[in-house]
């Protein structure tokens, strides 16, 4: 039996049970759209043969109601993840690798070691060291270094555990920030939040499974591929919700359309349809009444979780909210929200971190500084806001960039920049996870005394997805889908968890 | 005499049938088929430790030669004709979990290892898998029935009494004709051609109507919506930036080829390798712009040979999953774990594609410029006194130059750059005393060097010599300052041989700083016009340069390198384009056809490879795919796999049978091929299918009734314009921008490209023609399962989501469709709302509306009249604001329009 057979074999048995009912009740819109029964998950975990794949791809794709909520293969500790991906990429030095070692070089010419056979994206020639441009304390019982860039964030730093020896082979946005949330930096797999609303489906069916909210005034460097679903069904991909026009495209009725006008105008599309079925006995003509039904649940929900207006002031003063724009504070708490709504995984692309020091937005004394202050509040915030109602254990809170930055200065083309500034870098950056069962106050890996490189406890991309994956119950290597011949991870033929940081 | 015959056939038949029985009970059963009973557990079982990926203690099932060869403890593991001392039975039979394979999973079932120990014990003999052996001759079954109406009706039937079933009814004429219609020209039909057919619609008419719709312009328009998915055709190049790549000729030579019914060998031919036909025409050049659908990485600071790498390896890729239905991705990481192609065999086939000219370049060089007009008549002016003047070489030359300007050195091959750069990664840039080199650059009989540059500042002077940074000086050449970006040539003396160029640039005026001085886009080395001697030669070089120079524009296309710019092509070792291992030349894979006599070892012998008749795959996966636009699923159904981990054929005869009348008897005719399968009494079944036939033949896989499959997204676009009546149904020329929300355009660095809604009522073209931007496809469209584009897409996968009902219920589009159809339902049904209705039902399926429906809608009707007639506002909203409309009866029939716009029967093909 093929794939295709074995949905379509569990698509005919789910329409023939409706059928059923439909031919013997009558009563069809009364069970139709939330009674489509969300079949369990069997254990994924099986021989690496690639007729297990088939099976898992099998169970996992039902295109009768592909969004339904399936149970992890494991206990996973997690049941959602906000992914807080800071675009462009934040130095890792005036944030939290703290390297007075640097700030002795400061000035100097970088010495030939760490350029021979080295290539970086913009720096040519010989540049200069660059010491911290931050001031550093160590913070809470963890005693880990927080810059003062960040001082919201550094009363919370107990709660995180920080990964500060990432590496990546990319140095240019697109194909990093691909790397980051698809195993590629090429464009056509899926990506992580598709894998994962692929896995488990949407807890609550009159929402996405998968939302992205963006701030900054532009879209990541890769596009909305960073949330595509590759060569998954496309209904994997992540909803862009927007703070201007439609929260969810075409979410909104037309104008003139009122209520009732809708809500009558679907009850006849379904009551047409419904003659259709009984004429042709497709079972597809079901799955369309559900649906419809289902939009029209969503046109009601969406709108409503999308808008903080209803948040207490309180809530709003402690993100540092600015109602009707689109800034980082308002999808954070927008993340929030999303997450009690039972959406599994929310992706934030915050745009402006790519601190080259070519003018004075990019600056690291000017820019950046100003970037911290758009996003400190509001994701310490997140945390507090979490744990005060008992969510942060279910939630696994995520934040990085796609690679680090160079300890020289930037010299574009062999010129002094103009700012201080630091070029792009894939040897050492750090990143930090909270919540979903991630160690308290951990901290794993190492870079050398100036930050240029991983030192010891050396991580990737793939270690980060393979970490997420299993807080949330799935073992990165054997969730797979069948695509061209073989089976296809996330992780590729990567990537380990990283134990260290698991509580 | 004709009994005597009778006669002895019985008595041939009873000892055939004897003989079988006496077969069958004597050795017990007939011998074990590899490819369907062998093959399949090897696959399941064994492969993935000893295959292509892996080869564990050296033993691997991929190959013979390797199963029943030596493994790493020196004896084979498969000794055929011998079961017992066979390690691999040993082994799979082995009571010790250590060393029961296979290892640490469930073992083989006594039938499994029955058959594998019958299968040795017989010779262990290997067959080919069926995709990969070249279409044989098929024979007719031998079946009569009035229902069937030609050859494809026979195997249908055969497989249908095999399994006690019969074949549905037709269908009912205004099904047939929506089905019809939609499928070969993928949008309703005229009304004046509807209403012929169903006012008499007999078997003649039938077949007219079938020609009449293969004869439409339509048809190129609805296929092309096919094959952009295969191309990855996007109006942007991709990646980061993802800015305008200017290659809509491509697709109008598409529409054009489909609508031509260019023979699919030529069709390939020209995409494949157009450009090295001999004597290639404009047409051919665009053609292969297939090719050049791959993406351009236009972000700073990249490495454009590793992206120049990904075009070649995405080009080699989509080659054999579109064209020849196999997945030859995985082989470029190693050898395919399942089917029989080599790791080296990917790169052998790479080198096909590794020497062509594009590099990444932020322009997609090289690209064919287009002359039209006075510019046409001046090449051609131009092109007539040159060819009195030298050899009709040259005269190619000289020509291909002005059309694309190659071939040229790209500035970013430059290296060791001292105080100089490559400007964004993209062009050349010297600083005061910058150097740059370009190695191996052939001068033999060159005495020109025309170059295009942009110079920002005044005086300057550059500098080539010739080995090393302080060898002869070739040239100096003085520098004027420029506006922007020219062309200029100058003399070199005549040199012998390739040499290293070393590039300086001197210019006082900005010594001592970071200003850059000049900056190059590319260098072209030549002969200088031919000519002098000519009166008009002054004359004829003013217009060589006007063409030159010329403001045209252009479409990336495939070059092949000269023969002194080739590159040595290699294995990359694990697929890692850094880590190059053997070097390898162009080649065909072993397993399948040998490449045709006297095709020469390049792109286009590839191309003549790929379609001759003796390649196994490219006639069966165009076959499969036309099949599967027809009936929603293919023959295989996994379209971009015919390999051993594809899907069986549903009908292995019939497909082979189809594969090879479309080489041979159709010569390759796509719309033959067509016609035979429309013409087929199983392409016009019924669609309505019964409980007990819903149990017997669930995927209808036997075709026991017709195809019901969801519309494509370019398909619920198109019909939607066609029953507003705004549909403007003008072919060709630059993509459009229809409606779509603000906002869905916010990429970095996107200059000033936005999306702005088109004017007009160009607004209203067919979907074939929208706008593709790769980072934020057009919204509806990638809703209802639309491609991205970023790869090739063989297959689209339905799905039926939540987010697709909010498309076409409140996307602006769609309202403004609905409004129309409204209007027109208006025009044409008279003056009752239910005669309004029922004419708007009649215009979007061509029937009569049940009373049951008519019902429904009538009531939705007068609940939104209640209300509109309480709200003058929410009224003239729902008529878009138009006075002439402004009343309530107008706006509830939006909201029926609207709806009927959204009933399954019309998102649905019957």
């Amino acid at each position: 039996m093929t794939q295709k057979e074995l949905y379509n074999q569990r698509l005919l048995n789910e329409a023939n049970e409706r059928a059923l009912g439909f031919w013997t009740r009558r009563h069809f819109l009364r069970e139709s759209a939330m009674g489509l029964g969300a079949l369990a998950l069997g254990s994924m975990v099986g021989s690496c043969g690639s007729g297990a794949a088939d099976k898992q791809a099998a169970l996992q794709f039902d295109a009768a109601n592909p969004l339904a909520p399936k149970t992890p293969p494991l206990p996973g500790k997690a049941k959602s993840v906000i992914y807080l991906h800071m675009a462009g990429a934040p130095s890792q030095l005036e944030l939290f690798d703290y390297k007075p070692e640097l700030n002795k070089l400061d000035g100097l010419d970088c010495p030939p070691s760490l350029l021979e056979g080295k290539r970086f994206a913009f720096i040519r020639g010989v540049p200069k060291m660059l010491g911290p441009q931050a001031a550093f304390k160590q913070r809470g019982e963890s005693g880990a270094w927080v810059s003062d860039n960040l001082p919201h964030f550094s009363t919370v730093a107990d709660e995180v555990s920080f990964i500060k020896a990432m590496t990546t082979d990319q140095f240019n946005h697109a194909p990093a920030q691909l790397l980051m949330h698809s195993g590629t930096p090429r464009l056509g797999r899926p990506s992580m939040g598709s894998w994962i609303s692929y896995g488990l489906g949407t807890e609550n069916q009159n929402l996405p499974g998968f939302v992205v909210l963006t701030s900054g005034g532009s879209l990541p460097d890769a596009g909305k591929s960073i949330w595509g679903s590759g060569f998954l069904p496309s209904v994997y991909q992540g909803v862009q919700c927007r703070s201007e026009g439609d929260p969810v495209l075409f979410i909104k009725d037309p104008k003139g359309m009122d209520r009732d006008i809708r809500k009558a105008s679907i009850d006849a599309i379904n009551e047409v349809n419904r003659q259709q079925f009984e004429e042709f006995k497709d079972p597809e003509i079901l799955s369309r009444i559900s649906q419809y039904e289902m939009a029209y649940k969503m046109q009601m929900s969406v709108p409503e979780v999308m808008d903080i207006k209803d948040e207490p002031q309180h809530i709003h003063d402690m993100y540092g909210t600015q109602p009707g724009k689109a800034c980082f504070a308002n999808n954070v708490l927008l993340a929030r929200k999303l997450v009690e709504k039972g959406v599994r995984f929310i992706q934030l692309f915050d745009w402006g971190w790519d601190s080259h020091g070519t003018d004075n937005s990019t600056a690291l004394d000017e820019g950046f500084i100003n970037k911290c202050r758009q996003t400190d509040k509001s994701m310490t915030a997140l945390l507090l806001d979490l744990k005060q109602r008992g969510l942060l254990d279910e939630t696994l809170v995520v934040w990085g960039g796609e690679f680090g930055r160079t300890p020289m200065m930037e010299n574009r083309g062999g010129k002094t920049n103009p700012f201080k500034g630091r070029d792009h870098h894939v040897e050492a950056f750090t990143m930090w996870m909270a919540g979903g069962g991630i160690k308290r106050g951990g901290s794993h890996g190492e870079t050398d005394e100036i930050g240029y490189a991983a030192v010891s406890g050396k991580t990737t991309a793939f270690d980060i997805q393979a970490t997420i994956l299993n807080q949330l119950g799935f073992d990165h290597e054997t969730f797979t889908y069948h695509f061209q011949g073989r089976p296809f991870r996330l992780t590729d033929v990567a990537g380990n968890v990283i134990n260290e940081i698991v509580a | 005499m004709r009994s005597i015959i009778s006669k002895k056939l019985i008595w041939v038949i009873f000892i055939l049938i004897g003989s079988v029985l006496i077969f069958t009970f004597s050795s017990g059963r007939k011998a074990v088929d590899f490819n369907t009973e062998v093959k399949p557990i090897l696959n399941s079982k064994c492969i993935t430790c000893h295959g292509g990926v892996k080869r564990e203690s050296g033993f691997s099932v991929l190959f013979r030669t390797e199963a029943v060869g030596k493994t790493e403890s020196g004896k084979p593991a498969i000794i055929p004709g011998d079961p017992d001392n066979s390690e691999m039975i040993r082994r799979i039979t082995h009571d010790d979990p250590e060393e029961r394979m296979p290892y640490k999973h469930d073992a083989l079932t006594k039938d499994q290892i029955n058959t594998l120990r019958r299968w040795i014990k017989e010779g262990a003999v290997w067959g080919n898998h069926w995709a990969y052996v070249s279409v044989q001759p098929v024979e007719l079954p031998d079946i009569s029935d009035k229902w069937v109406r030609n050859d494809i009706d026979r195997f249908i039937l055969q497989k249908l009494d095999e399994n006690d079933l019969k074949p549905a009814a037709a269908a009912d004429p205004s099904t047939l004709l929506r089905r019809l219609s939609l499928d070969l020209t993928g949008m309703p039909v005229n009304p004046k051609i509807s209403q012929q057919f169903l006012s008499a619609p007999t078997d003649q008419n039938y077949e007219l109507l079938v020609d009449s719709l293969l004869a439409s312009p339509a048809y190129g328009e609805k296929w092309t919506s096919m094959w952009l998915d295969l191309a990855r055709y996007a109006d942007t190049k991709g990646y980061e930036r993802d800015n305008k790549r200017v290659i809509w000729r491509y697709r109008d030579w598409l529409i054009k080829a489909f609508n031509e019914d260019k023979p699919y060998d030529k069709f390939l031919i020209d995409q494949l390798a157009g450009d090295m036909l001999p004597d290639a025409t404009d047409e051919e050049f665009i053609a292969t712009a297939f090719h050049r659908n791959t993406m351009t990485n236009d972000e700073g600071g990249t490495d454009n040979a590793e992206f120049r790498t990904a075009a070649v390896l995405d080009r080699v890729n989509t080659t054999w999953e579109t064209l020849m239905g196999t997945t030859f991705a995985c082989v470029q990481c190693h050898s395919h774990p399942y089917d029989p192609f080599t790791h080296e065999e990917y790169y052998k086939f790479m080198a096909f594609f590794d020497n062509s000219r594009d590099e990444d370049t932020y322009e997609d060089y090289p690209q064919l410029r287009y002359f039209k007009d006075s510019l046409k008549e001046e090449l051609n002016i131009f092109t007539n006194w040159l060819q009195k003047q030298t050899t009709e070489n040259e005269v190619k030359t000289v020509k291909k130059f002005l059309k694309t300007w190659e071939p040229s050195i790209h500035s970013l091959t430059a290296d060791q750059l001292i105080n100089s750069e490559l400007n964004d990664t993209k062009w050349l840039l010297f600083r005061d005393k910058g150097t740059a080199r370009f190695s191996k650059v052939n001068l033999q009989d060159k005495d020109q060097l025309i170059f295009r540059y942009n110079a920002g500042v005044k005086n300057g002077v550059i500098q080539i010599r010739l080995d090393s940074p302080d060898g002869p000086l070739l040239k100096s050449i003085p520098i004027h300052q420029t506006k922007s970006w020219e062309i200029r040539a100058v003399e070199l003396p005549v040199t012998v041989g390739a040499h290293d160029l070393y590039l300086s640039y001197l210019n006082p005026d900005i010594a001592g700083t970071e200003k850059g001085g000049i900056q190059f886009d590319w260098f072209h080395f030549d002969k200088s016009l031919p000519g002098r001697q000519s009166p008009e030669f002054a004359a004829q070089e003013k217009r060589f340069w006007s063409l030159l120079t010329a403001n045209t524009p252009a479409t990336p296309v495939m070059m092949e390198n000269p023969s002194d710019m080739q590159r040595a092509s290699y294995v990359f070792e694990r697929g890692n384009w850094l880590v190059k291992g053997k070097q390898v030349t162009p080649g065909v894979p072993n397993s399948l056809n040998a490449m045709p006599p006297n095709a020469p070892s390049n792109r286009l012998g590839m191309a003549l490879w790929l379609t001759d008749k003796k390649n196994p795959l490219t006639a069966r996966t165009m076959v499969n795919r036309v099949w599967e636009q027809l009936f929603g699923a293919g023959l295989v159904e996994t379209l971009e796999d015919l390999g051993t981990q594809g899907a069986q054929p549903a009908n292995q005869e019939l497909f082979d049978w189809l594969a090879g009348r479309f080489m041979n008897e159709h010569k390759w005719s796509v719309k033959k091929l067509l016609k035979d399968i429309v013409m087929s009494a199983t392409y016009r079944q019924d669609s309505r299918v019964s409980k007990e036939l819903l149990e017997k033949d669930p995927y209808n896989k036997l075709l026991t009734r017709g195809p019901r499959v969801r519309l494509s997204a370019e398909q619920i676009r198109d019909q939607s314009l066609v029953f507003s009546g705004l549909i403007d149904g003008t072919m060709y020329g630059p993509s459009v921008m229809p409606y779509q929300p603000d906002g869905i355009w916010l990429s970095p660095y996107a200059g000033n490209e936005k999306w702005q809604t088109s004017y007009g009522s160009a607004k209203y073209r067919r979907a074939v023609y929208t706008y593709w931007k790769r980072t934020a496809p057009y919204p509806a469209m990638i809703t209802f399962d639309g491609a991205a584009r970023e790869i090739c897409t063989s297959r689209r996968i339905r799905t039926n989501t939540p987010l697709q009902a909010l498309v076409t219920l409140n996307d602006e589009s769609f309202l403004e469709m609905s409004r129309n159809f409204a209007f027109r339902m208006q025009d044409e049904g008279g003056a009752s709302p239910d005669k309004q209705i029922a004419r708007g039902y009649q215009i979007a399926l061509n029937k009569t509306i049940t009373p049951a429906a008519l019902t429904v809608m009538a009531n939705l009707y007068n609940k939104s009249l209640t209300n509109f007639r309480k709200d003058a506002d929410r009224t003239c909203e729902m008529v878009g604001m138009m006075d002439r409309h402004n009343n309530p009866e107008t706006a509830a029939l939006v909201v029926v329009a609207n709806t009927i716009l959204n009933l399954d029967e019309l998102i649905t093909k019957n």
